[in-house]
């Protein structure tokens, strides 16, 4: 399953069509593309399996299920997790 | 009171013993000296910069000295300090002027976190600033240095001094220092401009300052509001283009030119993202001063239209 470690908090702002995040807990910014800023919305409310993951994102981004491309989820959701601000805990990051 | 109240002897006197109690925009920095390389071109360059009070605090207490001990006496050196702390090696003698200031600029970028400095020129005027984010050779001390002598005020050529209370700039208009072939560029373009000596061979090549405008001077204490984000680049026989650019892509550029951008933490991001909202963000190219100047003038007068 994937998650938001506890205690995430970050600072939001949008400019143009990037999403600027400012993380508090590593005093970074970050600079999302709409696919990984809709990742991390996605968790926000629970914990979810990558397929779910995945459907729910092409949902939220109104695309098709299965409309978007594998190497974009998958790069977005690595990154996100190497910059800790996603956890899994038992299912390898690997986009079905 | 300004330093040209001073007769050079009293100027002497003054940097010898107690050090020059002086003003640059929001910090006030007292100047020792003993070496009459620094004096001479000092009094001269800081002549129309204002005196603070005996009874007002310093930010910085700087000096720029003979080395302590033999080697004062053998080698012709100028030791730079700051608060009784030696951070460089010593400069040959002759270079006392500018070793000073680049070690006034050094104080400012590593002491000075209660404001969010950007690498960044700037210039004012009817209230409207434009900030020049860019890095070392981009050319924005030279468009600085001429556009301050073309009617804007100047805010710096070096820091963009933003308060985090209210987003404003804080001026700092010292002595523009100018680099190799920007200072033929500059006596070409304002042969009155008030120059002091060429320095040879420093760690920079030749530099000579430049004066600002005494009215930049005398306003350094009024604040300005950013209104424009530009990017500047000297590219040589290059035409002239003045391209606006995302916001995004100007965040970028400025957060990664600020000096001081991981010590604020948010403050700094939320600052930041301000201004690039308020701003009009450009891109620009160009080779001639002139067309520069007149592009950026346009730029303005749209908004005073």
């Amino acid at each position: 399953m994937l998650l938001l470690p506890a205690g995430t908090r970050l600072i939001w702002q949008k400019c143009d069509e990037l999403y600027f995040v400012y993380q508090p807990s590593s005093t970074e910014t970050h600079v999302f593309n709409e696919t990984s800023a809709t990742i991390i919305a996605c968790l926000k409310t629970e914990p979810l399996s990558m397929v779910s993951l995945r459907e729910r994102t092409e949902t939220a981004l109104g695309l098709s299920i299965g409309e978007l491309e594998t190497e974009e989820f998958t790069f977005a959701v690595v990154r996100l997790e190497e910059l800790g601000l996603i956890d899994f805990d038992d299912e390898p990051i690997v986009a079905r | 009171m300004i330093v040209a109240d001073l007769s050079i002897a009293d100027f002497e006197r003054c940097v010898a013993r107690h050090g020059l109690p002086i003003r640059f925009g929001p910090f006030n920095l007292r100047i020792r000296s003993d070496l009459e390389t620094f004096t001479s071109v000092a009094h001269r360059l800081y002549a129309p910069y204002p005196l603070f009070e005996a009874q007002e605090i310093s930010d910085f207490h700087v000096q720029i000295t003979r080395p302590r001990g033999l080697r004062g006496w053998i080698r012709r050196q100028a030791c730079f300090a700051v608060d009784g702390h030696f951070p460089f090696a010593p400069y040959t003698v002759e270079h006392a002027f500018p070793a000073l200031e680049w070690g006034i600029n050094w104080c400012v970028a590593t002491r000075s976190h209660h404001l969010l400095m950007l690498h960044a020129a700037g210039v004012e005027r009817d209230g409207h600033a434009i900030l020049f984010p860019a890095s070392p050779g981009d050319g924005k001390s030279t468009l600085c240095t001429a556009l301050v002598h073309s009617g804007w005020r100047l805010l710096s050529d070096e820091f963009g001094l933003v308060r985090p209370e209210d987003g404003l700039l804080l001026p700092l208009p010292r002595v523009i220092p100018l680099k190799n072939e920007s200072i033929k560029v500059i006596r070409r373009f304002r042969p009155e401009a008030v120059m002091g000596p060429a320095f040879l061979e420093t760690r920079k090549g030749t530099v000579v300052h430049v004066q600002p405008p005494e009215d930049s001077i005398r306003r350094a204490q009024e604040t300005a509001k950013p209104r424009w984000l530009v990017f500047p680049r000297w590219i040589a026989d290059a035409p002239l283009t003045l391209t606006e650019i995302p916001k995004s892509q100007a965040f970028l550029m400025v957060a990664s030119n600020a000096f001081n951008y991981e010590v604020l933490d948010q403050t700094a991001f939320q600052l930041v993202i301000d201004m690039v909202r308020s701003c009009d963000c450009f891109s620009l190219s160009y080779s001639k001063l002139d067309e520069a100047i007149a592009a950026l003038d346009d730029l303005s007068g749209r908004v005073d239209a």
